[in-house]
């Protein structure tokens, strides 16, 4: 079955739109319509409804000026611009005069200077396109001694300089998009001259889906693990069959293939998505390619599951996400038989199923040709966390030989509660979004509001990082505090659930407490809001001593928890640096 | 049996089929403005699988006429 196409879909819901998941404003240096149906689609199909506002063509600056004025009040705003078109004049004038090149970048860094002007002004995503190639007669590469790309390279250069010191801005590679498109199928001069339009269809499908991309990676997870089949998936032939010196792996096709398809399932990995084997093998058969294959790129370190028998695939990856504690709409299955990919995907239907590719030469470029790993932020807590699976593993072998208290003691943990500062925002906020077993509150936030908070007299952004002898667990834990008279307010508190029940809770509060007390507070107050999945922290606050008092839970700071013995505490907060070394049986 | 082109013109302007004809113009159809024109040109290379050239375009300015230049180009409509 195929989808309808995307002017068709976009029409159709035109007649019948729903309410907006979210409003866009678009605005370029050219005649923009023609991105609609293809941006609407996209998003369709990642179930957002959208809802466009376009400014006039050639209101850039204005749009940078007043936003409201130009495009509405709007969740997001898309610009798209060409040198061109904005600084027609002082282009063509670089092509003549040598010295014509400064004025012309003076020109783009105060357009950059109104564009961090709307980032000052507009809270909401702002995807702003880098300058393509001119599309311009005799701006050419291959007229001879023409100074085109010198100018060109200046001028992009110049652009990025300014861009990179824009806050929370989304960059659409127009450029790059342009390169991979190919400038010839991409430029359309009939409907320049008659709409000052320059595209064709073909390329305005291409933008779209690239900037449909980024604002629906704003709202959706990207996919956390991918189960791979072996034989003829991430190597050519069949090890029980053709043993280790028969499998095509290596510098050569095909194996050169199966090797590239390795290197890009190792890149995935660096970015914090796991990786998982299912196999019909016989175990000692396929470990002898993991051990001693030279070619091999996959080590057994890099897997955090191996499933090697001969029963069925669907209970494998069943067992995979059961073990990684993930959803299966957040695993990708990828293997080389239909029958297999046929059974997984009517069987367990949120799984994303991948058939490897007849031709063999695109099996490198397989997973990097789709959308399911788009992630704006690669936080340093993804890229450890195949690292920090084989450190749970390793504790719970080391758990199942020892009492629970001679556990607790062999893990040295350490925990580190500080203020935010900026650098720790992305993974704050992408807690605060994400989690919602340990939550007492459940309050979402954006970045722009969590750092707000973070500058506020009244307010302290904490952050915990916990790590053992195993390994680090990296930022696991936020609090909000807001200074409420004498009371600090616990407006939000929550937890990684892979760290509790080690003392981690009660040690939290004893530094939420004396980060209360620096705020000139006595007394903690927290709450527990219901949701359809933190029953378990319900009576975390009666737990931890504190008092109902019809308002909320109450403990004096005096009252706070003791930090267990086992622990190794600290606590950072800006003014007064202090080492809370309080613990049971010393104070 | 239903005429393709205006069928077409229809599903772009956004307006009922009986409230086209081949008369219909830019002057007579409120939704068909310059944006318009640009959806139309697409939806109509698109549909029939040509490339109009801009003289053809600037042709078009009914649906009749829009018929005749790409009758002339030979496609059956």
């Amino acid at each position: 079955m195929t989808a309808p196409d995307p002017k068709t879909a976009w029409r159709q819901y035109q007649k019948q739109p729903g309410a907006a998941d979210i409003t866009i404003g678009l605005a370029a240096s050219f005649t923009l319509e023609p991105l609609e149906p293809f941006l609407g689609a996209y998003l369709l199909g990642k179930n957002l409804e959208p809802e466009f506002s376009v400014a006039p063509f050639g209101q850039l600056q204005q749009l940078c000026i007043n936003h409201k004025h130009a495009v509405g009040d709007t969740n997001a705003i898309v610009m798209l611009w060409r040198i061109e078109d904005m600084f027609a004049a002082k282009l063509a004038a670089t092509l003549d005069a040598a010295d014509a090149l400064p004025a012309l970048l003076d020109d783009i860094r105060q357009f950059a200077a109104s564009v961090s002007q709307l980032r000052r002004n507009f809270s909401g995503t702002l995807i702003v396109s880098t300058p393509p190639f001119p599309s311009l007669p005799g701006f050419s590469a291959f007229e001879l001694a023409s100074p085109a790309m010198q100018v060109y390279t200046a001028a992009a250069q110049t652009w990025a300089q300014e861009m990179a010191k824009v806050d929370r801005l989304r960059v659409l590679d127009l450029q790059a998009l342009l390169i991979e498109h190919g400038a010839r199928h991409a430029h359309d001069a009939r409907k320049w001259q008659l709409y000052r339009q320059p595209y064709t269809e073909t390329f305005w499908q291409a933008i779209g889906t690239q900037i449909g991309r980024i604002i629906a990676a704003e709202k959706t997870s990207p996919k956390k693990c991918i189960v791979l089949d072996l034989d003829n998936t991430i190597w050519g032939g069949v090890i029980g069959e053709d043993g280790l010196g028969g499998i095509a792996l290596g510098d050569e096709f095909p194996g050169r293939a199966f090797r590239d398809f390795q290197r890009y399932l190792m890149h995935l990995k660096s970015k914090g998505v796991m990786l998982a084997v299912a196999s019909k093998n016989n175990p000692a058969d396929a470990f002898e390619v993991f051990d001693k294959h030279d070619a091999m790129v996959l080590n057994r370190r890099d897997i955090v599951g191996f499933e090697i028998h001969w029963e069925s695939k669907v209970d494998s990856i069943k067992r995979i996400a059961a073990k990684l504690n993930i959803g299966l709409d957040a695993i990708v299955f990828v293997d080389d038989n239909p029958k297999e990919i046929g059974e997984v995907q009517e069987r367990l239907p949120t799984v994303s199923c991948l058939l490897v590719p007849e031709e063999l030469a695109d099996l490198p470029a397989l997973l990097a040709n789709t959308d399911l790993f788009d992630t704006l932020q690669v936080t340093d807590e993804d890229r450890k966390r195949t690292d920090m699976m084989a450190a749970d593993q390793q504790r719970s072998q080391i758990q199942e030989t020892l009492s629970e208290e001679d556990f607790r003691k062999s893990l040295q943990l350490k925990i580190d509660v500080f203020t935010a500062e900026k650098q720790h925002l992305a993974r704050i906020t992408q807690l605060v979004n994400k989690t919602n077993q340990f939550n007492l509150t459940t309050i979402r936030r954006t970045q722009d509001e969590i750092e707000k908070l973070s500058a506020s007299p009244d307010a302290v952004v904490l952050g915990m990082n916990i790590s053992d002898k195993y390994g680090d667990y990296g930022l696991v834990g936020a609090a909000i505090l807001k200074k409420n008279g004498a009371t600090a307010d616990i407006d939000t508190l929550l937890m990684s659930c892979r760290v509790l029940g080690r003392g981690a809770e009660e040690t939290f509060i004893a530094q939420l407490a004396a980060a209360a007390v620096s705020l000139g507070c006595t007394a903690l107050r927290g709450k527990y809001v219901p949701t359809a999945k933190n029953e378990m922290v319900k009576d975390l606050y009666p737990h931890l001593k504190f008092a109902g008092d019809g308002d909320g839970w109450l403990l004096k700071t005096a009252d706070a928890p003791k930090i267990p013995a086992h622990i190794d505490a600290s606590l950072r907060l800006p003014e007064s640096p202090i080492m809370n070394k309080n613990k049971e049986g010393q104070s | 049996m239903a005429d393709t082109l205006i069928e077409l013109f229809a599903d772009v302007l956004q307006v009922e089929p009986a409230a086209l004809n081949d008369n219909s113009s830019p002057d007579s159809v409120r939704q068909w403005d310059s944006l318009a024109a640009m959806h139309l040109v697409a939806a109509i290379e698109d549909k029939f699988k040509i490339q109009l050239s801009t003289k053809e375009i600037m042709k078009m300015s009914s649906i009749g006429l829009a018929r005749k230049t790409l009758q002339d180009k030979n496609v059956k409509v």
